[in-house]
C-alpha cells in the first residue's frame, strides 16, 4: 500500500545550525512511527516541518500523495498536528473551536463528530467553557479533539501524554490505537519510551538532527552487537545509540528556537 | 553570601547583562539605527525637560505653581484616601514568580525580605521622580534637580504610607467585623472632616459671581486654601511636596527636614505593623505569571474574564473555509471590545466634557451638535480606527504555527484577517456617517447645502476605503518587518533601541500610507475634476468611488504579494531575535 507519509532528504536550518539533517522515511496507512531522541535532536523541528508550520530548508515531504511544498493546502487537509503546548484561540468556547475547525476542513456533520469526540475526551458539559476555564488536561484533549475531528489521513503528536491524568493517558492510548487500525498513520515524538514501545510499530531514533536507527525494535535490537543486546529495553538501547551518536558526531549547537 | 550581596550581585549581574545583549544587538543596523533616533528623541525631552537656564524658578508662572501644588498635593491626599478605601485587605507587597521560587526558600528571615521588598520600591519611586522630572519637571519647577530630589522623598514616603496602611488593613480584617467596622469609621470620619472643612472654606470664601481673568481666579483659589481649616486638610500634603517644589536651595532645606522625619516615620511603622505576607504574595506573582502567559500567547487586549456573548453569525461547514478566520475574529472583536470600547469610551467622554463646559447645545440641539460630532468621530476612525481595531494579524501572528498548520493560502490568511478588522471599522464609520447625515444640520443648511448629500455619499465611500488601506500597511509590517513591528503579545521590547524603532516604524507607517493615497487622489481629481462641471456636486461621490477603486485594488494586489511573504515567514527565526 502506498505510504501516507514520504520523507525524503528533509533538511532543517536555523541560521548556521542543522537542527534536521538529510531524513528519509516513510509512514504506512495504519502504522505508528515512534519519534525518539535526545533533547535537542531535531524532534519538534522535523514534527513542525511535517506539519507545514517551518518550511523545510531541503528535502521533500508528500502527505496522502500531496507534496507539502508545492500543493501546501491539500497536504495539510489531509494531516492533523498536536503540538506538545496546546494553542488555542482565548475567546472561542471549546464547541466554537470545533464549528471553527469544520467550516476549516468542510466537515459537514461536524456537530455528531464533535459531540462523539468530546464524549470520548470527557468533555461533554464543557461545550461553553473557554479555554482558560479548562485545566492542562482538558485542554490537550480539546487539541486532540479538534485535530481528530477532520479524520486526519496523518496525524502527528508531540508528547501527546502531557497533562493527562492515569485514566485520561489510559483513554488516549486507546484512542489513538484505534485510529491507527482505522487507517490514520501516526508519528508520535515522546520521551515516554514505555508509550513508545507499547504503541509504535517501528521507531525512528534521532540524535543531532540525523537519523541514527530506523526500524522496528526486533530491528533496532538485531542490529546491535553484544551479549546484552537481545535483552536490553528500550531505555537501554536508547542510551547505546545516542551515546553512539555523540562519539561519533557532535550534535549540532547552538540554541534552539522555541 | 548574605541577602543584601546577593541582592547586589543580582541586580548589577541582571544589569550588566542586559546591557551587554544590548550592545551586542547594536551590531545588526536596524537597532544601531533604532538606538541612535531613541538616543535623539531622549536627548530632545531631555533638554527640554531640565532646561538648565530656568534654574533660578523665576522662569515658572505663579498660575502654573499653584495648579502644580494643588495637583501635587491632590494626587498624595488621594493616594493615602487609596490606601485605606479602595482595595483588598491584604499586604500590597508584590512579588515577581522567580522572587518567590529563588527567595521565600533561601534562609533569610521575613524582615530581610521586606527590606528587599522596601528598596526596591524606594528605587522604584526614584526611577518615577525622574520621569516625572524630565516630562512636568520644567513645567512646574525652575530648579529641576531640587525638584527631583524632592519628588523622590515624596514618593518613597507615600510607597511606605500604601505598604504600612496594607498592613494595618490586614491586621484589622484579622479581627472580623469589628475591625473592618473601625477602619470605615477612621475612612468615614477623616473624609467627613474633610468635607466639612471644603464646606467651612466655600462658604467663607464663595466662588465669585464673574471671574474676569485667571488671576481672578488664582486668587481666589489662593485665599480658598488659606483658611484654616482647609490648610489643616492640605497641610500633609503641602509638607511632602514641599521640597520639590522649592524655588531654590535654601527653600529646598528648610522645607527637608519635615519630609526627613515623615520618612523615617513611616519606615518605622512599617516595621512596627509588619504582617506575615509570604501567601499573599505567591497567589499574586501566581496570578500575574497567569496573565503574562496570557498576553504571550497573544491575547493581549484584555486579560480578565471573558464572557462568550453570541457569535455575529452562524458558520456553516460549507462554503470558502478563510471566512472562519473572519468570524473568528468578529467573535474575538464582540469579546475583547478593544476596539469598541475605546469608541464608546471616546463617545461618553466627549459628552461629558461638553457637559461640564455646560455646553447645554449637546442635548438640545442635535442637529447642530450630535451631527458634527458623529461626522467628526467618523473621519477620526479613519486615523484612530486601524489602531484600535487589531482583531487581524497583529492579534493573531504570536499564534504563527497555529495559522501555519490550517488547510489556507497566505492569500487567504492575510486577506481574511485583514477582512474582520476592515469590516469593524466600516461599519462603525458607515453608522457614524448615517448619524451625521440624518441628524445633521441636512441640505437645508446654510453653504453646506448642495454639498450635504453627496459628499456624505462621497465620505461613506472613501473613508472605509481608507481605513482598509491604513490596515493593511499595519498588518504588512508585522508580517514583512517583524523584527521591528512586533506582533501584539503584551511584552514590549524595553530600551533605547526599541523606543527609536517605533519611532521610526510609526513614521514609515505614515510615509506608506500617504504614498498609497497619492495615486487614489490624484485619479480621483482627474475624473472628478471635469466632471465637476456637468454634474456638480454630485461629482463628489463619482471621483470617490474611483479613488475607493484604487485603494481597494492596491490592498488586493498588496493581500497578494503580503500572502506569499506569510508563506515564506519562518516562524523559528522571527522567534530567535
Amino acid at each position: 500500500m502506498d505510504s501516507v507519509l514520504r520523507v525524503e532528504g528533509l533538511e532543517k536550518l536555523y541560521g548556521d545550525v542543522k537542527a534536521v539533517r538529510g531524513l528519509s522515511f516513510d509512514v504506512a496507512p495504519g502504522e505508528v512511527l515512534g519519534l525518539v531522541g535526545p533533547n535537542g535532536a531535531g524532534k519538534t523541528s522535523t514534527l513542525r516541518c511535517l506539519a507545514g508550520i517551518l518550511p523545510p530548508s531541503a528535502g521533500s515531504v508528500h502527505v496522502a500523495g500531496h507534496d507539502l511544498g508545492r500543493t501546501p493546502v491539500q497536504a495539510k487537509r489531509e494531516l492533523a498536528f498536536l503540538p506538545d503546548e496546546p494553542r488555542f484561540f482565548e475567546y472561542l468556547t471549546v464547541w466554537e473551536h470545533l464549528n471553527f475547525t469544520a467550516r476549516l476542513y468542510g466537515v459537514e456533520d461536524w456537530e455528531a463528530r464533535g459531540r462523539a469526540l468530546l464524549e470520548e475526551m470527557e468533555l461533554s458539559g464543557k461545550e461553553k467553557s473557554l479555554p482558560g476555564e479548562l485545566s492542562r488536561g482538558m485542554k490537550q484533549k480539546l487539541s486532540i479533539a479538534c485535530g481528530f475531528l477532520h479524520s486526519p489521513k496523518l496525524i502527528l503528536l508531540d508528547e501527546p501524554l502531557t497533562g493527562l491524568d492515569p485514566i485520561g493517558i489510559r483513554r488516549m492510548k486507546a484512542s489513538l490505537r484505534r485510529r491507527a487500525e482505522e487507517g490514520a498513520a501516526l508519528v508520535l515524538s515522546s520521551h515516554l519510551l514505555p508509550l513508545v514501545e507499547e504503541l509504535c510499530h517501528r521507531l525512528l531514533v534521532i540524535a543531532g538532527g540525523r537519523a541514527v536507527a530506523l526500524g522496528s525494535l526486533a530491528e533496532i535490537r538485531a542490529r546491535l552487537s553484544g551479549p546484552e543486546a537481545e535483552a536490553a529495553s528500550l531505555e537501554e538501547l536508547f542510551v547505546r545509540i545516542t551515546s553512539a551518536s555523540e562519539d561519533a558526531a557532535p550534535p549540532a549547537t547552538g540554541t534552539r528556537p522555541p | 553570601m548574605s541577602l543584601p550581596r546577593a541582592v547586589l550581585f543580582l541586580w548589577g549581574a541582571s544589569f550588566r547583562n542586559r546591557l551587554l545583549r544590548q550592545l551586542a544587538r547594536l551590531r545588526k543596523p536596524r537597532y544601531l539605527l533604532g538606538a541612535l533616533v531613541g538616543l535623539a528623541y531622549v536627548v530632545t525631552v531631555l533638554s527640554r525637560g531640565l532646561n538648565l537656564r530656568a534654574v533660578g524658578g523665576s522662569g515658572v508662572p505663579q498660575g502654573a505653581r499653584l495648579f502644580a501644588e494643588l495637583s501635587l498635593v491632590g494626587s498624595a491626599l488621594g493616594t493615602v484616601f487609596a490606601a485605606w478605601a479602595l482595595g483588598r485587605d491584604r499586604p500590597s507587597l508584590s512579588f515577581t514568580e522567580s522572587e518567590v521560587v529563588q527567595l521565600f526558600p533561601a534562609p533569610v528571615t521575613r524582615r530581610a525580605l521586606l527590606h528587599y521588598k522596601l528598596v526596591r520600591g524606594l528605587l522604584g519611586a526614584t526611577v518615577g521622580a525622574l520621569f516625572a522630572t524630565l516630562f512636568v519637571g520644567r513645567v512646574v519647577s525652575g530648579a529641576p534637580v531640587l525638584f527631583f530630589v524632592g519628588a523622590s522623598l515624596a514618593l518613597g514616603t507615600l510607597y511606605l504610607h500604601s505598604t504600612a496602611a496594607s498592613f494595618v488593613r490586614t491586621r484589622l480584617a484579622a479581627w472580623g467585623g469589628w475591625g473592618v467596622a473601625l477602619r470605615w469609621a477612621g475612612v468615614a470620619l477623616a473624609v467627613t472632616g474633610a468635607a466639612l472643612a471644603v464646606l467651612s472654606s466655600l462658604r467663607e470664601h464663595p466662588f465669585p459671581e464673574e471671574v474676569g481673568s485667571s488671576r481672578e481666579l488664582r486668587q481666589w483659589l489662593e485665599s480658598v486654601m488659606e483658611t484654616p481649616g482647609l490648610s489643616a486638610v492640605l497641610w500633609p500634603g503641602r509638607v511632602l511636596v514641599g521640597p520639590a517644589l522649592a524655588r531654590d536651595v535654601d527653600g529646598f532645606l528648610r522645607a527637608l527636614p519635615p519630609v526627613l522625619g515623615l520618612l523615617a516615620a513611616h519606615y518605622v511603622w512599617v516595621l512596627l505593623a509588619e504582617v506575615p505576607f509570604e501567601e499573599t504574595a505567591v497567589v499574586r506573582a501566581e496570578t500575574r505569571s497567569r496573565e503574562r502567559a496570557l498576553r504571550a500567547s497573544g491575547h493581549a487586549a484584555r486579560v480578565g474574564k471573558l464572557s462568550p456573548r453570541k457569535p455575529p453569525f452562524r458558520l456553516s461547514a460549507r462554503g470558502r473555509p478563510e471566512v472562519a478566520l473572519i468570524w473568528k475574529n468578529l467573535i474575538a472583536r464582540k469579546r475583547l471590545a478593544g476596539g469598541a470600547g475605546m469608541f464608546l469610551l471616546f463617545v461618553v467622554m466627549g459628552g461629558a466634557l461638553a457637559a461640564m463646559m455646560g455646553d447645554a447645545r449637546l442635548f438640545t440641539d442635535t442637529r447642530r451638535v450630535v451631527g458634527p460630532l458623529a461626522l467628526t468621530l467618523a473621519v477620526l476612525l479613519t486615523v484612530a480606527g486601524p489602531s484600535a481595531f487589531r482583531m487581524d494579524l497583529r492579534m493573531d501572528l504570536p499564534k504563527l504555527d497555529l495559522l501555519r498548520a490550517m488547510p489556507l493560502t497566505g492569500r487567504q490568511v492575510v486577506g481574511a484577517e485583514l477582512a474582520a478588522s476592515a469590516l469593524s471599522v466600516g461599519g462603525f464609520q458607515l453608522v457614524l456617517l448615517a448619524v451625521a447625515l440624518v441628524l445633521g444640520p441636512g441640505a437645508e443648511a446654510e453653504r453646506l447645502g448642495e454639498w450635504w448629500w453627496p459628499g456624505g455619499l462621497a465620505l461613506a465611500v472613501l473613508l472605509p476605503s481608507v481605513s482598509l488601506a491604513g490596515l493593511f500597511v499595519q498588518n504588512a509590517a508585522v508580517v514583512l518587518l517583524p523584527a521591528w513591528v512586533p506582533a501584539d503579545t503584551g511584552e514590549r521590547t524595553r530600551g533605547l533601541e526599541a523606543m527609536g524603532q517605533r519611532l521610526l516604524t510609526l513614521v514609515g507607517s505614515m510615509v506608506v500610507t500617504l504614498a498609497g493615497l497619492f495615486p487614489a487622489a490624484v485619479l480621483a481629481m482627474l475624473v472628478g475634476w471635469p466632471l465637476a462641471s456637468v454634474l456638480g456636486a454630485w461629482a463628489l461621490p463619482v471621483a470617490a468611488l474611483v479613488a475607493a477603486g484604487v485603494l481597494v485594488g492596491e490592498v488586493w494586489l498588496g493581500v497578494m504579494a503580503l500572502g506569499r511573504a506569510f508563506e515564506r515567514l519562518d516562524v523559528s527565526e522571527d522567534r530567535q531575535e
